[in-house]
């Protein structure tokens, strides 16, 4: 064990020697012509359509704000929500624009820009919500029910904090895979932001399954942009170019048509949300 | 970023529920593929082309695709049909079944290894179908088959970690939730990589005294 711990100590070595050599700012950003960033396909937050182009509230704002920034375009690759953080700190991505909200423990590992969509949780269960789920502690409560989650998301997190064993918190690949979880009966509530619910629920077509929002004691998160915890000189340029959208009124006029509100990003700040 | 023990002894506990798993699944998988495994194999000698042709088929087919297809196919597409099996279910039942179309072959060629001569001489006792498969022909097909046999066990074990799309809690899929939740992939991957080599030396040397005990045969 111990000679497998040298042996990933050296090449842990070697790859941040080749890391440093490349460490990302908005100059280089501007020469390669575009950003990478993680999204997840998540409507409306992030989404991949059937020919393949990103749209989603989320990749949108990115795209205008590193358009002013002077990057013409952003590269997106679909990520887990898991794996976005340790891909971003592993320079697999420049930034990610996902949805991914502020928690206290996410803020100490990336550089959030201020927020940009703000959502609550939902539950999405059977008609007439049979188990009678409220909140995530009635789930902990029901030593039957199973919940369906995104691994290494907000509401994975939300679950196991309120006392669901590990056993009963299903790991949930994508929303189309919970979707039909539920509808198998294989999950009880399948839990993600309102509006990814409603717009499962919506093209679903499926009139057995109800979205039950808002989650009670779970609060309003907001995401932001998230940039490696070193990048803050980049991090503080996209703010300002954020504000200045804000300020303008484009910023509303890009999210709200996907449904979130601008003045509920407006009325908090980053500050506020890393406290948690 | 550095190795960092405490973090490695905080996740072990985690880890080693998903390597029981691991272990579950490839045990009941040989088991299931063992079984299946013959069963093709049979099946597919028999002299009716009305069982042996649609055997032989269902088997190409299945070892033709991939075992991520077919996983996905039990677990998400199966309960179109009314089928719903558990996680663990469906997962050993798609490496038993893929395992079983490899597995059928080994057993191939160890019955076409028995002598014809054992074949003519059981006839000559006048023996019934049955008893010449059960006492004369399988007894002597199977010990040099253990080998093989064993050699695509480890090769299962390796393939388990593809059970994690189907949300089966096993090593891969409880290494990939500690990362999600620590952000850290270095130590998580490397321990499921030294879990895996690990258990899979312990298993060549087993498989060694297995060649040493049954591979060679006295003619």
């Amino acid at each position: 064990m111990k000679t497998i711990g040298w042996i990933a100590a050296a090449g842990l070595a070697a790859a941040a020697l080749v890391q440093s050599a490349n460490a990302a700012d908005l100059e280089q950003l501007k020469e390669q012509g575009f950003a990478r960033v993680a999204i997840a396909n998540e409507p409306p937050y992030t989404a991949v359509g059937a020919d393949g182009k990103v749209s989603g509230a989320a990749p949108d704002i990115a795209r205008e704000v590193f358009k002013r920034l002077g990057v013409p375009e952003i590269v997106a690759s679909v990520s887990e929500y898991g794996a976005m953080i340790p891909g971003l700190q592993a320079r697999r991505f420049d930034a990610v624009t996902a949805g991914l909200f502020m928690k206290p423990e996410r803020c100490a590992a990336v550089s959030y820009s201020e927020p940009i969509l703000c959502d609550a949780e939902a539950f999405l269960v059977k008609k007439g919500n049979p188990m009678g789920f409220k909140s995530f502690k009635d789930i902990a409560d029901n030593a039957d029910a199973k919940i369906g989650a995104p691994g290494g998301g907000t509401e994975e997190k939300l679950a196991l904090e309120a006392g669901v064993p590990r056993n009963r918190v299903i790991v949930v690949p994508d929303g189309q895979s919970g979707l039909k979880m539920l509808q198998d009966g294989r999950i009880d509530v399948y839990s993600l932001p309102v509006l990814s619910l409603n717009d499962l629920k919506k093209k679903s077509g499926d009139d057995g399954i109800e979205v039950m929002a808002p989650v009670e004691g779970a609060p309003v998160y907001c995401d932001g942009t998230a940039f490696r915890k070193q990048d803050t000189a980049l991090r503080d340029a996209y703010d300002k170019v954020l504000a200045e959208m804000k300020e303008s009124g484009e910023f509303a006029k890009i999210i709200e048509p996907y449904g979130f509100s601008a003045a509920a990003a407006m009325s908090t700040s980053r500050e506020k949300l890393c406290k948690g | 970023m550095e190795w960092d023990w405490d973090f490695v002894w905080k996740i072990m506990p985690t880890l080693i529920e998903g390597v029981k798993i691991t272990i579950i699944a490839t045990l009941l998988g040989s088991v299931l593929s063992t079984v299946v495994g013959l069963a093709i194999a049979l099946l597919r000698r028999s002299p009716t082309r009305l069982i042996s042709m649609p055997v032989s088929f269902a088997a190409e087919f299945i070892r033709g695709t991939p075992l991520l297809v077919q996983l996905y196919f039990i677990f998400y597409v199966l309960p179109d049909f009314g089928i719903l099996l558990p996680p663990l279910v469906a997962g050993v039942i798609g490496l038993g079944l893929h395992y079983g179309t490899y597995t059928a072959e080994v057993y191939r060629a160890g019955i076409d290894n028995v002598p014809r001569g054992q074949w003519e001489a059981a006839k000559a006792c006048n023996l019934t179908g049955g008893q010449t498969w059960t006492h004369v022909i399988l007894p002597q097909a199977i010990p040099p088959m253990i080998p093989a046999l064993a050699n695509y066990f480890i090769a299962m074990f390796k393939e388990t970690p593809l059970l994690s799309v189907i949300t089966v809690l096993e090593l891969m899929n409880q290494a990939k939730s500690v990362a999600n939740s620590y952000y850290r992939y270095v130590e998580p991957m490397t321990l499921v990589g030294a879990f895996f080599l690990t258990i899979s030396l312990l298993s060549v040397f087993g498989l060694r005294w297995l060649e040493k005990r049954y591979g060679r045969i006295e003619r």
